[in-house]
């Protein structure tokens, strides 16, 4: 862990467990993708926060505003300074979500459990169903959203043209362009498979292990940089279908390979694929250039 | 009434926190596996592929009655509660309670909003492969 270009952001099962009782400085938050593993279980003291019905405002289809933010926060107890501990399932994809959302609202002391919520369950260590409940905290909203870690679609064109560095975490199925959503999901489709001209193909889940933990820096070095050609002083943009998986490949370019300047494109294939007068390639990357 | 309305009054009535209550209740009464399926699972037949997690899911008909056989782990409780509201539903009923009922089981059951649109899909996908089988098997 000592490694990451940030190691700070990771916490271990070991230090979770240390301070599953510090609830006046350290908040556990659970997210998951499924809705209802919160509730068959779960770390002592951790509160939920679902990414659907708690961080996002579906009459603009957006993230909550600050406001709404600031209110969640005292909601589950958490006050400006607080520690936050993010897991969740799915090799925290969705913890990586939330971290991201709490980063775009300014949160400073955010970290994630390595390992997520499989590794504190195959460990043996301790669930409850007990929700608790802690006294509001006192969260000032903060003015607006710092979007240099998020990208919205006409700078992801300009970023285009000009061949910026992106990273698109889809399957390959999904970056070749051979299939554009899962049946019967209309919501979630496309009119056009494919992938933003130019951008490398890096499934989110290849920077895990099999316990849910990250590899190692020199394994993702290996992955992302040597592998792809990925420049860590360039800027990049990582998207996905709809944020959530390119939100953990942020986290990983950004903390663990120290990245200067990565963001999320959240709007992703579903607004990119669907755009009149956006370019798109199919097939598989160029290969990289030695 | 259909049974799958039936069911899913309770779940129209009820608030957010309700809703989840009682999907956590329909996913610890699905019953195990029945040991005549377990090769079939472990082959990984009969898994519905566009669900993120492992949900293995038979319908048969035999003598003109349903029989709903389905497997979830535990840590994909929205899928397991899911398919225990099928197997209640449908499970030694004819094939026509299945083909009668209605289409988009998510939003009568109050599901499409607890979810929001992004993870439906695996369940609807479910939902769909329950219907196909009936309606080939029956």
């Amino acid at each position: 862990m000592a490694d990451y270009a940030q190691p700070d952001v990771l916490v271990t099962t070991d230090w979770v467990a240390e301070h599953v009782n510090d609830t006046a400085s350290v908040r556990l938050v659970e997210a998951n993708e499924d809705v209802l593993l919160y509730e068959t279980g779960h770390i002592p003291n951790a509160v939920k926060i679902d990414w659907v019905q708690d961080l996002q405002d579906d009459t603009v289809r957006d993230f909550i505003g600050p406001d709404a933010f600031a209110n969640l926060c005292e909601e589950k107890g958490i006050s400006d300074d607080t520690t936050v501990v993010f897991y969740g399932d799915r090799n925290n994809w969705w913890a990586c979500y939330a971290f991201w959302v709490f980063k775009l609202y300014g949160h400073d002391n955010a970290v994630i459990m390595d390992g997520g919520r499989k590794k504190w369950v195959d460990e043996g260590r301790e669930m409850t169903k007990e929700k608790p409940d802690f006294e509001r905290g006192s969260y000032t909203a903060p003015d607006a959203p710092n979007v240099s870690i998020r990208s919205f679609r006409d700078e992801v064109l300009d970023h285009q043209k000009k061949q910026g560095q992106m990273v698109d975490v889809r399957s390959p199925e999904e970056f070749r362009g051979e299939i554009t959503h899962l049946p019967d999901l209309p919501e979630e489709s496309s009119m056009r498979g494919g992938h933003i001209p130019g951008a490398r193909n890096v499934p989110w889940s290849t920077a895990v292990n099999e316990d849910g933990t990250f590899k190692s820096r020199e394994e993702l070095e290996a992955i992302y940089e040597r592998g792809e050609g990925l420049d860590r002083s360039s800027e990049t943009i990582a998207y996905c279908r709809i944020g959530e998986r390119s939100s953990h490949t942020w986290f990983v370019l950004t903390y663990l390979l120290g990245f200067d300047n990565v963001s999320n494109y959240d709007g992703s294939w579903t607004e990119w694929g669907n755009l009149v007068g956006m370019p798109i390639e199919r097939g598989d990357a160029q290969p990289v250039e030695a | 009434m259909n049974r799958l309305e039936e069911i899913a009054e309770p779940f129209q009535m009820a608030d957010r926190d309700f809703r989840l209550e009682l999907l956590l209740e329909y996913a610890d009464k699905l019953p195990p596996l029945p040991d005549d399926y377990t090769e079939l699972r472990d082959q990984g037949l009969n898994m519905v592929h566009e669900c993120q997690s492992p949900v293995f899911l038979m319908a048969e008909v035999r003598d003109g009655t349903v029989h709903v056989i389905g497997d979830v782990p535990r840590e994909a409780p929205t899928a397991r509660a899911f398919v225990s509201i099928l197997r209640e539903a449908f499970h030694g009923e004819s094939p026509d309670e299945v083909l009668d009922a209605p289409p988009d089981a998510l939003r009568v059951l109050g599901l499409s909003q607890l979810l929001g649109m992004q993870r439906t899909q695996g369940l609807s996908a479910i939902y769909g492969r329950l219907r196909k089988q009936v309606e080939e098997k029956a």
